[in-house]
């Protein structure tokens, strides 16, 4: 199995953490975590590293990776992403996305077209389909939210998920460390800086997605219950030449639930 | 110590059904809200904020929440100017507005200097960052709540105090002519209140300025010594000893005859209250308060009213203080003495609690608590000048 390591990579805004490694000379590929910040121990990961050159950054305010203070929006995100792949000088790149991750990959792909070799969108949030709302992600219970995150209550993430709960009950009641709080509350602050309003979407990027020159996959998770399939089928239109695939016994943590069929896809699409 | 009295009034919705069990905020259905019912309870409550004047007490109190239950003042301002008409010689304190939901903040500058030329400078400025859920309900991003604060104050206290008209160009407001009519009746400007829940850099911004910090309530007592240590020690790193009239404590109070007859009328009203209204208040959105904030909020967020079981945990703690006048005032010497708080802030008038005991016992604590606190307390009430926002 192919292994990823961490680094450090200095920016505008800071030191972020970044997730190396794969075959060298193999084709690059960049993977952007959801609200999650899914990246130390991904599977998925080391899967693409077996075959591709992968790149997994961390966002500003998730993991070790600083400078949120520095982005207020998505514009500044695209921007810091820019940076992130000059730094590690990646020209171009197949773009692989979940969720928050995806939409910015839009977002990238719209505007610098020549940055993205191919593009994967995943679950991702980013448009504003009416009568499709995408749930409610802050300030919810996540014993709640687990249940629309993952098609099996018993993956170790969704398990966690329900012990999580109780966290801030037990941080109260001194059970609990308020450093192992710490990050949750980071990437929930982070994530609403850019997504908080607009809520997860870019009113202008529908209309922008005709800029999108890579050759385009839509993967939706079957079981999804926070975006709506209707989300995967507008980027599948609003992209000319774009594919939809369902998969089936994921909802929207699917490259943790289906890492190895997720990995298939990509590698099928990158190498194809 | 001087001490100050002032009646405050949340103007709460007396009415949700009792197979109501959701949140009283941000989504609980306006379809609850009957119009027969707010006509009469704002009048009532207007009344018994103007009848508190009658009383003695040295100032009246309203405040600003949107999209629930727990208060229906979405416009503590329209509030204030019916006060600045109908009282005399209140101050009255609108605590406050939610500066980052005001845009341009410069209506703030504009409606408070209103308010102060027509009561002839009794308006005291409060103003506040505006509760989590107040986040929610305007969709505002709550990662940029301080920022937009510390300028919207700024823009407030320059509007008030420079002479107009000036540019004023921060990250969040852009405004080319800053130029505000009316200026304040009270210069250079009013006194200025900031409610705050124990965050850290609430304190230090209080402290900086020299303004008065109102602890907002619902809180074991041991919460509120904490929050006024901490407070006082601020002012102490800003390199001045604080004035007791910079702190002021909320409390729900009421008095009865006997003991036995104040919990009689009051158990009820209290635990509609808690139970009712403040389901939802305690959300706090991501990025809304600082990390080190929320970890010095958690330490009393365990004892939040929220959580009561029984009403001998309510008198252990402080959550009201209820009894006859003797009972009342005793604990009030003792717990302000203790607190060193130069404001009392009175919530009388709670959850379903109906008029006429409102009246009673705002009638028996003007008649018979307020004077041994005045004797205990002698010093009388000044006023409090903060200093110059942009000194």
């Amino acid at each position: 199995m192919g292994s990823v390591s961490e680094e450090k990579v200095s920016t505008q805004v800071g030191k972020v953490q970044v997730f190396r490694g794969g075959v060298a000379g193999g084709p690059p590929v960049v993977y952007l975590h959801s609200a999650q910040g899914e990246s130390a121990g991904l599977l998925l990961l080391e899967r693409l590293a077996d075959w591709a050159s992968v790149t997994a950054p961390v966002f500003p305010g998730f993991g070790e990776s600083e400078g949120i203070e520095h982005i207020d929006d998505v514009e500044d995100a695209v921007f810091h992403l820019l940076d992130v792949f000059d730094q590690l000088g990646l020209a171009s790149a197949a773009v692989v996305g979940l969720s928050l991750g995806g939409w910015l990959a839009a977002e990238i792909a719209t505007r610098y077209p020549e940055r993205v070799s191919k593009l994967v969108l995943v679950n991702p949030a980013g448009l504003y389909i009416a009568g499709h709302p995408i749930k409610e992600i802050f300030g919810r219970n996540l014993d709640d939210l687990a249940v629309e995150m993952f098609a099996d209550q018993d993956h170790p993430v969704a398990q966690l998920m329900h012990h999580m709960s109780t966290f801030a009950t037990s941080t109260i009641s001194g059970e609990i460390p308020f450093d192992m709080l710490r990050p949750l509350l980071q990437a929930q602050a982070a994530t609403a800086k850019l997504g908080w309003d607009p809520y997860l979407h870019n009113p202008k990027l529908a209309r922008r997605l005709y800029r999108v020159s890579a050759p385009t996959l839509i993967v939706h998770g079957a079981q999804d219950g926070l975006i709506p399939r209707a989300h995967a089928e507008a980027y599948a239109s609003g992209i000319a030449g774009a594919r939809l695939v369902d998969v089936e016994g994921a909802a929207h943590m699917l490259p943790l639930e289906k890492p190895d069929e997720l990995d298939r896809l990509v590698r099928e699409f990158v190498e194809g | 110590m001087p001490l100050r009295f002032f009646s405050f009034h949340l103007m709460p919705y007396p009415a949700l059904p009792p197979d109501y069990d959701g949140p009283a905020w941000v989504t609980c259905p306006n379809e609850l809200f009957d119009p027969a019912i707010g006509h009469e309870v704002y009048n009532r409550y207007l009344d018994e904020l103007i009848y508190a004047e009658e009383l003695g007490f040295d100032g009246v109190c309203v405040n600003e929440h949107h999209q629930n239950a727990y208060g229906i003042m979405p416009s503590p301002n329209l509030m204030g100017s019916i006060l600045a008409r109908q009282t005399k010689r209140v101050k009255i304190a609108i605590v406050g507005n939610a500066l980052p939901l005001y845009d341009p903040p410069t209506r703030v500058a504009e409606e408070f200097a209103m308010i102060d030329n027509i009561s002839g400078g009794r308006l005291i400025a409060g103003f506040v960052v505006g509760g989590g859920p107040e986040y929610y309900s305007f969709s505002m991003n709550p990662a940029h709540a301080r920022d937009r604060f510390a300028e919207a104050h700024e823009i407030i206290m320059r509007a008030w105090t420079e002479p107009g008209p000036f540019e004023y160009v921060g990250k969040h407001y852009k405004l080319r002519y800053v130029n505000t009519w009316p200026r304040p009746f009270q210069q250079p400007h009013p006194e200025v209140w900031i409610p705050g829940a124990g965050s850290l850099e609430t304190m230090e911004f209080v402290a900086k300025h020299h303004y008065a910090y109102m602890g907002i309530p619902y809180f074991h007592i041991s919460v509120f010594d904490r929050t006024f240590r901490m407070f006082r020690e601020a002012c102490e790193r800003e390199g001045y000893e604080y004035d007791p009239l910079q702190a002021g404590w909320l409390e729900p109070i009421y008095v009865a005859e006997t003991d036995e007859q104040a919990r009689t009328e009051y158990e009820s009203h209290f635990w509609y209250f808690v139970k009712r209204l403040l389901p939802g208040i305690n959300i706090s959105p991501p990025g809304y308060t600082s990390l080190r904030s929320i970890e010095n909020i958690l330490k009393g967020a365990g004892t939040f009213a929220i959580n009561l079981t029984s009403w001998d945990e309510v008198v252990e703690g402080q959550y009201a203080i209820v009894g006859s006048p003797e009972t009342v005032a005793e604990k009030l010497i003792e717990s302000l003495g203790r607190l060193g708080t130069g404001n009392l802030l009175g919530l009388f008038q709670l959850g379903t609690l109906p008029g006429h005991l409102t009246r009673k016992s705002l009638e028996l604590f003007a008649n018979e608590v307020m004077p041994k606190l005045r004797k205990e307390f002698p010093e009388g009430a000044r006023v409090l000048r903060g200093q110059s926002a942009v000194a």
